[in-house]
């Protein structure tokens, strides 16, 4: 069982909320067909993700789907503000650095665009997030995961 | 991301199919390219490593799921 202690302040209004380190990286079948093919293989890319339970599904900074060329699968929308954005469905794998949390393998991960926003470059949403128990401690100011 | 017609060939298939695949398939994953259809998986990385091993790695392919209407995935 993998376990994680994040840092969080529900009291500080400057707090952007449980920020947990990821590493995005294409899923191994990905890696394992271009490897076969002789084709270079771009390096996992780490960045902050912020725990949202009020989103459907995990999305990431197109810039960084774009620096770790995300294998995409499709194309689709996510409605956030009462607006839709266009997004990118890619195929990949999220890990964890820093913890012993299992990484979520070959999921489909959205990319779109995170404007003016500097603490986070992905959002896990709740299909990863049905892997865990996740406790919010806001009387002691953090968040636990377990897998 | 900005649309693209990256996939217009294949959403082509998937919206000819959608109401017989929706009936016979309902949830399952799709994988096409061009108008080949891989098959229909349980789960997304069952049709990933499907389309990859009928498809390749150097020309995407589309992975569709099943349903009748889009869906809408709500970020908030």
């Amino acid at each position: 069982m993998g376990r994680a202690i994040l840092q969080w302040n529900p009291s500080d209004p400057t707090d952007p909320g449980a920020l947990i380190d990821v590493s995005v990286m294409n899923s191994q079948d990905v890696i394992d067909a271009w490897n076969s093919e002789g084709l270079a293989c771009p390096p996992p890319v780490k960045m902050k993700a912020l725990l949202d339970t009020g989103a459907a599904v995990t999305i990431i900074s197109k810039t960084f789907a774009r620096h770790c060329k995300l294998y995409q699968t499709g194309q689709g929308n996510v409605r956030a503000l009462g607006a839709l954005h266009p997004c990118g469905e890619h195929a990949g794998t999220i890990s964890f650095p820093g913890t012993n949390l299992r990484p979520i393998e070959s999921i489909r991960i959205l990319s779109g665009d995170f404007i003016r926003e500097p603490h986070f470059a992905c959002l896990i949403g709740r299909d990863i997030l049905r892997h865990w128990t996740v406790t919010f401690d806001g009387t002691a100011r953090h968040v636990t995961i377990t897998d | 991301m900005e649309p693209t017609n990256q996939f217009s060939k294949e959403l082509g298939v998937f919206e000819e199919h959608r109401q017989e695949w929706s009936r016979s398939s309902p949830g399952k994953f799709v994988a096409i390219q061009g108008e080949d259809v891989a098959g229909f998986f349980g789960t997304y990385a069952d049709a990933l490593r499907a389309g990859l091993k009928k498809f390749g790695v150097r020309h995407e392919f589309l992975i569709k799921q099943v349903w009748q209407t889009e869906p809408v995935y709500y970020i908030s």
